[in-house]
């Protein structure tokens, strides 16, 4: 793949990130379903590594992991590390272990904001944090409702997937 | 011809005289009513007129959908432009109106408020993450916003503290966001405590006061005040009304639940208070 094919497939892949982004930082936090809103960045990093493979998935959820910490209000750079790695186990769970298709970016999804959200619980409860019945309630609802957004997700760079450049050098 | 005038002309002088004395003599005593012969004349001339008037119509009609539909297609879409433009207009005048009666109360709540200063902001977003509860304003270092200044709402209502601050930009983190902690007062007893946020009560928008006055009598609606005892922000702003008094797990404690008097969820437009004078 050329360099030039190489900048077209992630522009289009930032692109099709656009209106996730919008989604989740404008829309949805509006309209919140038991009192939480869905993480839907963390998902797209998920699909992207199912889809392009460890490499483009850990590449991916750099680029998305600066994009959070500038959405999510007081994030710091660990959900940057945090993404990045996301990106890389999906990847890697995907080319070795699961399938390229829905399912296996649902198993991934569920791994992988379990892994976010027990991340989040173990720093606040390293800060002092006491009431950890609250905080899994919060993480349980948080996961549940993000994972109904797996399926458009996985539609949306799906379709990207098959209009770009296959093959991925770093 | 000129026989018939000479033996009948006096005769017909008198008739014709006569009739015009008739006519004159109806025409005065039915005033407001057509004479009989003008009357006549109508009465039969009446359905040609209809009858030649709804041809000159369709006449006129046919003409205007042949010859004038673009002209009226035109005048349509000038007018839904006019439409949409006054639609605009009208939602500009509506939000103009919003904020005229914010500022209003804003006044008031100066006037009420003398020692505080404010800095008008817009809400901008709203935070995305479950973990914390942020907005974040339009207004930064460039409007003297600094961290640790109170956010209220028109009404002079406590909003939040602001958290990080930006050039033209600030997140604020509300009453409601599990790392807040500040003193709070009850405006009826005057006792003193402390508001926190907390995990639980964050999602239901709500916070809690706690380390409560053993001896303090609590009643659902007292009204919560920020107690302004450390002089980091304001006393006498208000945080909300206490909704129930619950004991925590271990059995010993009690504390408040405290249900924010802002619409955090609604929020438009802020208010900053960039200084404030210490009222001993």
């Amino acid at each position: 793949m050329t360099r030039h094919d190489f900048m077209i497939k992630w522009g289009v892949y930032t692109l099709a990130l656009l209106p996730v982004w919008f989604l989740e930082a404008f829309v949805l936090p509006r309209y919140p379903l038991f009192g939480v809103s869905p993480m839907l960045l963390p998902l797209a990093v998920v699909v992207v590594g199912v889809l392009e493979g460890a490499a483009g998935g850990a590449g991916f959820g750099v680029g998305v992991g600066a994009l959070c910490s500038a959405v999510y209000t007081g994030s710091d750079g660990l959900i940057l590390l945090g993404l990045c790695l996301i990106g890389l186990g999906c990847g890697a769970l995907s080319q070795y272990v699961l399938r390229r298709d829905l399912l296996g970016c649902f198993l991934c999804a569920l791994l992988g904001l379990c892994l976010l959200d027990f991340c989040r619980i173990a720093l606040r409860m390293a800060g002092g944090e006491r009431d950890w019945m609250a905080m899994f309630s919060l993480a349980g609802r948080e996961i549940l409702w993000s994972l109904v957004f797996v399926a458009p997700v996985y539609a949306l760079f799906h379709w990207v997937f098959q209009r770009v450049p296959k093959k991925t050098h770093f | 011809m000129k026989d018939f005038m000479r033996n009948n002309g006096i005769l017909i002088l008198i008739i014709a005289v006569l009739l015009a004395l008739i006519i004159t003599v109806l025409s005065v005593i039915m005033t407001g009513f057509a004479d009989p012969l003008t009357n006549l004349v109508g009465i039969v001339s009446t359905p040609f007129r209809n009858g030649i008037n709804a041809v000159v119509n369709w006449t006129e009609e046919v003409y205007s959908d042949a010859f004038q539909q673009d002209a009226l297609k035109a005048d349509y879409e000038q007018l839904k432009k006019d439409y949409a433009k006054l639609q605009e207009e009208l939602r500009e005048a509506q939000q103009a109106k919003d904020e005229n009666e914010r500022l209003r109360n804003l006044l008031g709540l100066k006037e009420r408020r003398r020692e505080l200063n404010f800095e008008a902001a817009t809400v901008t977003a709203y935070g995305a993450d479950n973990w914390d509860s942020a907005i974040t304003i339009s207004k930064g270092t460039d409007a003297g916003v600094t961290a640790g200044n109170c956010v209220v709402d028109e009404y002079g209502n406590l909003v939040g503290v602001v958290e990080t601050v930006g050039t033209n930009w600030s997140t604020v983190m509300t009453i409601v966001d599990s790392d807040m902690e500040m003193g709070g007062l009850i405006a009826r007893t005057n006792d003193a405590a402390i508001l926190e946020g907390d995990f639980d009560l964050m999602g239901q928008g709500k916070l809690k006061l706690s380390y409560l006055p053993e001896t303090s009598e609590l009643m659902a609606g007292d009204q919560v005040l920020t107690s302004g005892l450390s002089g980091m922000y304001p006393s006498g702003l208000v945080v909300g009304s206490i909704e129930e008094v619950r004991t925590d797990a271990s059995g010993m404690n009690r504390y408040a639940v405290i249900v924010p008097e802002t619409e955090l969820n609604n929020l438009e437009q802020v208010f900053v208070v960039t200084s404030f004078d210490v009222v001993e």
